[in-house]
């Protein structure tokens, strides 16, 4: 035991593959539905 | 130039160049000094610190007062792009150029994602707070729609930060979570907030629930200063804040990166977030449209 960490890139990608997914889907989904608000608004009108 | 194009330049540009000093200061000047150029005016790394936090967040401010969440969504799609390559590029560096750590290898390179994440999951946290304030004193519902943007943006931040934060954990302290004071107080900040969305959700009077929704994000907002302080006043397994002064630039150039492009993604999402909820209380502010009989007596 040294108490250096070795390997562990599949953590790095991990952590990097979460972050970039919940990035994506939020924006995708914060787009959608502000389309989707703006089309209800204008069929109202 | 139209007098749209021109109200956009008018509104947009000060934030803009505000945040253009924070990308400077904050990773243009360690990327140069990377390749051993000088673009730091002489400044010390602290101060260049200081400077790129400054006016990145002033930046951000700027961004959010002067945005009209009734208008298109121009501005936050200038900061999505934005963000979108300051964060390709922070976390290339990330991953392929910074080296591995001396003790933790390369598991290290997770601190470019987790701690700017952390940074703008609290700046997130500040804004709802603070517009909840703006909004009790001026019951401009403009605030309301910005105050709800950024609790979600903020929720969704703070739910990412504890995922990254397991990730870390499994291979340095072999536990995916432990009940240490920063994980603890981060958790319960994370569900305070959850909880208040879930009251804005319920609530279907906008008066009530602009009220009392400001009131429970002011009070969930007292753990914010405990998170951050909570590594210093307790005995905690997660380490505690470095300074500039002490990582090497190799270090800190795709953390800033990373921070700016998370920043701008940050205030692009409030934004957007606020545009949904603003034409929501669009609907519900209107007045009821007539009935028929009640359009029979104004006839």
């Amino acid at each position: 035991m040294t108490g250096n960490v070795t390997g562990g890139w599949n953590f790095v990608v991990a952590a990097y593959a979460v972050t970039a997914a919940v990035f994506v889907l939020y924006g995708v989904s914060l787009i959608t539905r502000l389309r989707d608000a703006r089309s209800r608004a204008a069929e109202e009108r | 130039m139209s007098t749209t194009k021109s109200l956009f330049v008018r509104r947009y540009v000060p934030g803009l160049v505000l945040l253009a000093i924070g990308a400077y200061f904050g990773f243009v000047v360690a990327l140069a000094e990377f390749n051993n150029i000088n673009l730091g005016f002489g400044l010390a790394t602290g101060l260049q610190a200081a400077i790129a936090a400054i006016a990145a967040v002033a930046g951000t401010i700027s961004f959010l007062i002067v945005d009209d969440v009734e208008t298109s969504a121009k501005g936050p799609n200038i900061l999505l792009v934005a963000g979108i390559i300051c964060f390709l590029i922070g976390s290339y560096i990330g991953l392929f150029v910074a080296p591995p750590e001396q003790h933790m290898g390369e598991v290290q390179r997770i601190m470019y994602v987790h701690v700017p994440t952390a940074w703008n999951a609290l700046l997130a946290m500040t804004v709802a707070f603070a517009s909840a304030v703006v909004f009790l004193f001026k019951s401009d519902w403009k605030w309301d729609a910005v105050m709800e943007g950024s609790i979600e943006v903020g929720v969704v931040f703070a739910f990412l930060l504890c995922a990254q934060g397991s990730i870390w954990a499994k291979p340095t302290w072999n536990v995916w979570w432990d009940w240490d004071p920063r994980l603890t107080t981060t958790a319960v900040l994370l569900f305070a907030f959850l909880g208040i969305l879930a009251l804005r959700r319920f609530v279907e009077d906008p008066v009530k629930r602009g009220i009392w929704s400001s009131v429970a994000t002011i009070i969930a907002y007292v753990d914010v200063p405990i998170v951050y302080f909570s590594v210093k006043w307790w005995n905690s397994l997660h380490q505690t804040q470095s300074s500039p002064g002490t990582v090497s630039k190799q270090f800190y150039l795709p953390l800033r990166a990373n921070a700016i492009g998370i920043l701008f993604l940050m205030t692009a999402f409030i934004m957007l977030r606020a545009r949904i909820s603003a034409l929501r209380l669009k609907q519900e502010l209107a007045p009821p449209p007539l009935v028929e009989a009640q359009l029979g007596e104004v006839v």
